[in-house]
């Protein structure tokens, strides 16, 4: 991905959108008892498609608005967030993603294993409270509820993000690194045309 | 070129992890008054109109999918309500004969709520976020200590007992539910029942455990648990006496333990809360900071 400041802008508000999503409307929603969690399907998603450092700082940076708007012990969701997005994206530089499916799945993997760890996390803490079979049900359908949630996100970051994305392909054409589309003038909807942009892209390959 | 770039994202890495314990592990050993709460409290106040901006745009979205939720649920629920309104006629004629003697009762044990309220200042708030796990059982709402909320006040709703305020910024407050796990209430059951520690049981938001009750002391299912608000001149509960907290539900003990275990249901719908009052004001309790 190549990370120029507005792209940096378009993540920043994604985080942002997200933890005020979270906390405003997601948390009030309950599905089988649970509340849906998608922070880590957006930090996952943003792992997946940025690659490790990207995926941690989202995570880290998620993590630490997510306990100031709750005011809760800062660096809790941090870290499980941080170690999520950064496995999420060392997976994508290490494995190609060939099937639309992957995505979702790995969401709810790892936002299972988010689930696990911060509850682990939470006891070594001394939250005083044992391990029930409660507690194995909200993580197991937090992680299911996770592989719906990133159906639709997934897709939604991926466009967001796509002038950065080096391998992004709308529909079926192909655009090369430092190609742009343009409209050309006069022409019916639909036609386009691929065209050399004049500045070269400014920004960090992550 | 590639040993660097590895070299940088491990950094980057173990710098962000390092970040996060240091942040973790401070934050444990200060004081409330420390620079890294205020900094969460000013990112909190920054963050609270946007919350709550957020939170009325997305109340008719929210109510829908919780409407089509509700729906699939009352049908299940339809068959045992059907039970249930049977016995509940039968228990309606036995239960006229007693609704005199009830209001006598309410009358010596003092249970209403508006006595309980009395001498506080109630503000009324909007809550406009609340915590995703059920790690932390909290909600935040849109008013602070500019309108004269403090730490430790009592938090109710029309319902009964809802919580405490644990962290104040200007414009916005934490409440730690009565089903935190750092909560717990001291409480006496109605009329002349014994005292315990009403305290949640983990993981279940609709299920509280009134402990330190001997086995010899005869709750029945359904009596009524309020606030007992204690104070023996030096240290106080947080909590007011009299607010109604929940119903007993079942009582449970085990061959070994020492004392029996009371479930109580909570009055207030802790899942679905949109309004809640904060008891501001009212006489001082020693030993509780405010």
């Amino acid at each position: 991905m190549i990370v120029t400041k507005w792209i940096a802008l378009r993540i920043a508000l994604i985080v942002l959108l997200t933890v005020i999503l979270q906390v405003s409307f997601f948390s009030y929603l309950e599905f089988f008892g649970t509340i849906p969690n998608v922070i880590p399907v957006v930090v996952v998603s943003l792992g997946l498609l940025g690659g490790g450092v990207l995926g941690a700082v989202c995570g880290f940076v998620a993590g630490l608005l997510l306990d100031s708007v709750l005011l809760q012990t800062l660096g809790v969701s941090s870290l499980v967030l941080l170690s999520v997005g950064y496995l999420a994206g060392r997976y994508r530089e290490g494995v190609e993603i060939t099937s639309v499916w992957v995505p979702p799945l790995l969401a709810g993997g790892f936002t299972l294993l988010a689930a696990a760890g911060f509850a682990a996390l939470q006891l070594m803490l001394g939250v005083d409270a044992s391990v029930s079979i409660l507690f194995l049900r909200e993580i197991i359908v937090q992680g299911l509820l996770a592989i719906v949630l990133a159906i639709p996100l997934y897709p939604l970051i991926r466009r967001i993000l796509a002038p950065a994305l080096i391998d992004y392909e709308p529909g079926r054409r192909v655009l090369m690194p430092g190609l742009r589309r343009t409209r050309r003038r006069g022409r019916s909807r639909g036609h386009s045309r691929i065209a050399r942009t004049r500045r070269p892209v400014r920004g960090g390959v992550l | 070129m590639y040993r660097k770039q590895v070299r940088r994202r491990r950094a980057v890495l173990v710098a962000l992890i390092v970040f996060s314990l240091i942040l973790l592990s401070s934050q444990f050993s200060e004081a409330e008054s420390g620079p890294l709460h205020s900094i969460q409290r000013g990112v909190a106040a920054v963050l609270a109109p946007i919350g709550e901006g957020a939170e009325r745009a997305l109340k008719p979205a929210r109510d829908l999918v919780n409407w089509v939720d509700e729906t699939f649920a009352a049908r299940g629920e339809n068959e045992q309500l059907r039970e249930e309104v049977a016995k509940l006629r039968a228990q309606v004629a036995a239960d006229e004969s007693a609704v005199g003697q009830n209001e006598q009762y309410e009358k010596m044990l003092d249970i209403d709520r508006s006595a309980a309220v009395g001498g506080f200042d109630p503000v009324t708030a909007r809550v406009i976020g609340r915590s995703p796990t059920v790690w932390f059982s909290t909600v935040t709402i849109d008013t602070g200590s500019s309108a004269g909320i403090e730490r430790n006040d009592a938090v109710i709703n029309g319902d009964g007992l809802v919580g405490r305020i644990h962290e104040v910024t200007n414009n916005s407050a934490e409440v730690e539910l009565i089903t935190d796990p750092d909560n717990a209430v001291s409480a006496r059951v109605v009329p002349d029942g014994p005292s315990g520690i009403v305290a949640p049981v983990a993981g279940d938001p609709e299920d509280l455990e009134l402990d330190f009750i001997d086995k010899q002391q005869e709750i029945a299912e359904n009596d009524i648990l309020v606030t007992a608000g204690w104070s023996n001149g030096q240290i106080s509960s947080a909590y007011p006496p009299e607010i109604p907290i929940g119903r007993v539900s079942a009582t449970d003990s085990g061959q070994l333990d020492e004392f029996q275990r009371i479930h109580v249901t909570p009055f207030a719908d802790l899942r679905q809360l949109d309004y809640v009052q904060v008891l501001t004001g009212g006489q001082e309790r020693p030993g509780v900071p405010g």
